[in-house]
């Protein structure tokens, strides 16, 4: 099967390689049969991936451990659900999955545009296939999947087969780590696709509403995807790393909020550019700027050039990324200033007080959060280089730079819809705010009395409380009117308001889900935990809580050895439930993990960790949490995931839009043939 | 279908107006087709359609409003960047836990700060946890123990670098990153504010008040069934 995977990347290299030439010729003659060509050979490209994929799949689940990878990354007596995700558990199998998703995107793409965009798609294929080719060189001569084990000796090196391989990573073995790399990896490749219609534009000149229009959904998907991998990945680190938290500003978490927040600013900023005509340099900097940030999150999960704890795979790759994301930029800037004059503000601003100069301060606070984001991972690289110190940006930097801005951009979440554009009287201003004001201070007080003093989580409330009566407002006006003007009742009204402009009403459930993830996060101020030797017996308390250990059992699976620790928790004197954290042994890689046990509520996580045993007494060290809120973190995340897919359903104001569209290309038509 | 007719109608009454030029090739006028927001927004807040043709409100209420407004965004911003930095100085009594969140475990492994270090028995933490406990029984404050052990591990043993030297620009950069942003936006407002706008947009005072409310009707009557 190595010379089926080895045949599938070769001749995956060689169509990417001729479909970005055949792209850009059949784009530069006008030539609809070289373009066809091109776009088959991209076709071609995702199955000729697609068999390297399936051979290395077909080698993992059968153990064939001939194969390197395989031997490195897999074992026995791993589950099957796990071996499906050795895949991506390693730098080559994660490059060669990179890789096949770029395929399937592009193969989407060429089917969807099979007959429109005509004259953009040459150069998408292109912009793809370019893409597509560097992962392929990346994937065939430097990071090769299908390299055979072999054994060296005196008289040279001949193939071999393990008895067995190294096994997974204990700490990939959990349920959302297998969905978590691929989330994350189809956010960050999706990128590609708004970034290729973008230069197409570019290119072609053809910079009016029509590519604004396709990148503006091409960028919603990877951007609710890429959310989602964050999420998991957050899910991932809470559950299974036992230290108690969800989110540690690590640098390969860095990397992958920047094009997620870069791609947010992008989605506000397009409005601007749809509705007004303004904002279109800005626009197409943030496409640019968003997949730069992508393929350099790859970079540096994948270069090691900073310390990670996530940094599960990592080779000497970094200079081949630097040198492609130097010409991504050098291609893309130097086209961006050469179509200058097509990109002018077609209009004015007419007022500070407005929807777009909501969205420009949208723009602001992101953009400086993704710069001090970047400059805080990058610090320990840059300092290392200039004053030969490594230093270590860790969550007290992070947390003192992010939590205001954060703040101030929740804020906007819930102030930003209600403006006018054009301008926004001081009427509508007071008729809009008033009530949520008021609401947000007696709860804010009401807050402050009960004892809420620690002023990020007091504010975070506070504006939560706001955008929430902003927001629900908004849904409660229109129906209200609904029910006055079409007769319907709340249900209905809901509904057909919602279904009429699923664009705003999605974006507005999406705002809903900030504010729940806002409230989630505000809950860390009140973490409490304690930690102690526990044997049969014996008693820990924390807050109202108060946990029994009653026992210590050991087991034996084909893949791991556990001690599991038996805990009873009552809560102010009553049983409330019984709690199981393990640590275990994972026979293949010889490494340790934790299974935490966790018993999640709306209000609060009571989060168990067995340590480890103590070496001088043999008890068990237990450690506990209380979380409170992080079950929010959660909430919020599907809550965002819904409102995207909402926003992504074509409404009907859209389709009587593209109606009258079509209504007026016809009757210009038959004015021209008048 | 109805509301279609009027629309033209309302854009034939712009156009005597002089308003809109009629478009060279079609053979009767025809609305610019309306974007996803403004029917959008009419729609939600219960405006009719004229409320974007109803004559602006005065400029006044807006210069009123335009003071507040910049003095409680700048409020706002000052109170929470404040709140950033005070709650940087004033930091509360150590323990063992507090200063283990503001330290890496320096066994190389584990890549993670004191309290995460996953490693069953990871002999640089205990080492580092009994040096932070013998620190806290000497009666040393939090910003004493963590310059020690800078001193004794290496400055990268600390979560963040210490706002000195070099490392000064970890900090002040975002802020700078910050406030030059705000100065862009500005440069970019005032730009916008000052550029004529390359359609002109119609005076209501052109507008048929005829036309106006029977579209305002029509709009009442179709715009919600």
């Amino acid at each position: 099967m190595n010379q089926v995977g080895s045949v599938g990347l070769i001749a995956s290299l060689a169509f990417a390689a001729y479909a970005l030439v055949a792209g850009a010729v059949g784009g530069k003659l006008r030539s609809p049969r070289i373009t066809r060509s091109a776009e088959r050979a991209a076709l071609g490209f995702f199955l000729m991936i697609t068999l390297a994929v399936v051979a290395l799949e077909y080698m993992i689940l059968t153990n064939d451990f001939h194969n390197a990878y395989v031997a490195e990354h897999s074992n026995r007596d791993l589950f099957t659900f796990y071996k499906v995700a050795a895949l991506w558990a390693g730098q080559e199998g994660s490059l060669l999955f990179w890789t096949w998703l770029l395929s399937i995107y592009s193969a989407l793409v060429v089917w969807q545009n099979r007959r429109k965009n005509r004259q953009l798609m040459p150069y998408v294929v292109s912009v793809l296939m370019g893409t597509g080719t560097f992962f392929s060189l990346l994937v065939f001569f430097v990071a090769n999947p299908f390299q055979e084990l072999s054994l060296v000796s005196s008289t040279g090196s001949q193939a071999f087969s393990a008895p067995d391989g190294n096994g997974l990573n204990p700490l990939l073995q959990y349920h959302s780590m297998v969905i978590h790399p691929p989330m994350l990896y189809l956010g960050y490749v999706g990128m590609v696709v708004p970034f290729a219609f973008c230069m197409a534009a570019l290119i072609t000149k053809q910079l009016g509403d029509n590519w604004i229009r396709i990148t503006r959904r091409w960028t919603m998907v990877p951007w609710m995807l890429l959310g989602c991998g964050i999420l998991l990945g957050g899910n991932w680190a809470y559950a299974v790393l036992g230290w108690g938290g969800y989110w540690g500003w690590d640098p390969v978490e860095n990397a992958s909020i920047l094009p997620w927040l870069s791609g947010t600013a992008f989605l506000h900023s397009v409005m601007i550019q749809e509705k007004r005509g303004m904002l279109k340099v800005w626009n197409v900097s943030l496409v640019i700027l968003t997949f730069f940030l992508s393929i350099f999150g790859t970079f540096l999960t994948r270069s090691g050039i900073v310390s990670s704890v996530h940094a599960f795979a990592q080779s000497n790759i970094g200079p081949f990324f630097a040198v492609f994301l130097a010409i991504i930029l050098f291609f893309s800037v130097t086209l961006l200033f050469l179509r200058l004059d097509h990109l002018k503000s077609e209009n004015k601003l007419d007022s500070m007080v407005s929807r777009e100069s909501g969205f420009l301060f949208n723009n602001w606070i992101l953009l400086a959060l993704v710069f001090a984001v970047f400059w805080g991972t990058l610090f320990p690289v840059i300092s290392k280089a200039v004053q030969n110190t490594t230093v270590t940006v860790g969550a007290p930097f992070f947390n003192k730079v992010a939590i205001p801005m954060g703040l101030l951009l929740l804020l906007l979440t819930g102030a930003g819809p209600l403006l006018a554009w054009r301008k926004t009287s001081f009427q509508s201003l007071k008729g809009n705010f008033t009530l949520p004001l008021i609401v947000a201070l007696v709860v804010g007080a009401v807050l402050f009395v009960e004892g809420v003093r620690d002023f990020y989580a007091w504010m975070t409330f506070f504006l939560s409380v706001f955008v929430l009566v902003c927001i629900l407002g908004e849904f409660w006006k229109g129906a209200r009117t609904r029910m006055r003007t079409a007769k319907e009742n709340f249900a209905q009204a809901i509904y057909n308001l919602t279904m009429r402009n699923t664009r705003r009403y999605g974006g507005y459930i999406v705002h809903i889900g900030i504010v729940l993830l806002f409230i989630g996060f505000a809950g860390q101020a009140f973490k409490t935990d304690a930690k102690g030797l526990m044997q049969e017996g014996d008693l820990l308390r924390v807050r109202n809580y108060m946990l029994r250990c009653d026992g210590l059992t050991t087991g034996d699976t084909p893949n791991y050895e556990y001690t599991r620790a038996l805990i009873t928790v009552t809560k102010n004197g009553e049983a409330f439930t019984s709690m199981h954290p393990e640590k275990r042994f994972y026979k293949a890689s010889q490494q340790p993990t934790s299974y935490v046990a966790i018993h999640p509520t709306l209000s609060e996580d009571v989060y168990v960790v067995l340590a480890g045993l103590d070496p001088d007494t043999g008890k068990a060290i237990i450690q506990v949490f209380i979380n409170p809120l992080v079950m929010w973190v959660w909430i919020g995340g599907v809550v965002v995931l819904l409102g995207t897919l909402l926003a992504l359903v074509p409404s009907r104001v859209e389709r009587e839009m593209a109606e009258m569209r079509q209504a007026q290309e016809l009757a210009v038509q038959a004015g021209d043939a008048y | 279908m109805r509301t279609s007719k009027l629309l033209k109608k309302c854009c034939g009454a712009l156009r005597k107006g002089g308003a809109l030029a009629p478009p060279p090739s079609a053979p009767f006028p025809l609305p610019p087709p309306l974007s996803l927001r403004e029917r959008g927004d009419r729609e939600a807040v219960g405006e009719g359609f004229t409320a974007g043709l109803k004559p602006r409100p005065s400029g006044v209420l807006i210069r009123i409003f335009n003071a507040p407004f910049k003095l409680g965004t700048a409020l706002l911003l000052g109170t929470l960047l404040a709140a950033s930095v005070a709650r940087g100085d004033t930091p509360g009594k150590p323990s063992v836990d507090s200063i283990g969140n503001q330290v890496m475990c320096v066994c190389g492994g584990c890549v993670a700060p004191l309290n995460q270090c996953p490693m069953l028995e990871c002999a640089e933490k205990a080492e580092m946890r009994a040096f932070i406990k013998k620190e806290i029984a000497d009666g040393k404050d939090e910003t004493a123990i963590l310059q020690d052990i800078s001193i004794r591990y290496g400055v990268q043993a600390l979560t963040a670098p210490p706002a000195k030297g070099f490392n000064l620009a970890v900090w002040i950069l975002p802020g700078v990153g910050l406030l030059a942003g705000l100065g862009m936006v500005v440069v970019i407002v005032r730009r916008w504010r000052r550029k004529p706008a390359i359609v002109p947009v119609p005076s209501s005072a052109s507008l048929d008040p005829k036309v106006l409310t029977a579209v305002e009707e029509e709009m009442k009557a179709t715009r919600l069934g």
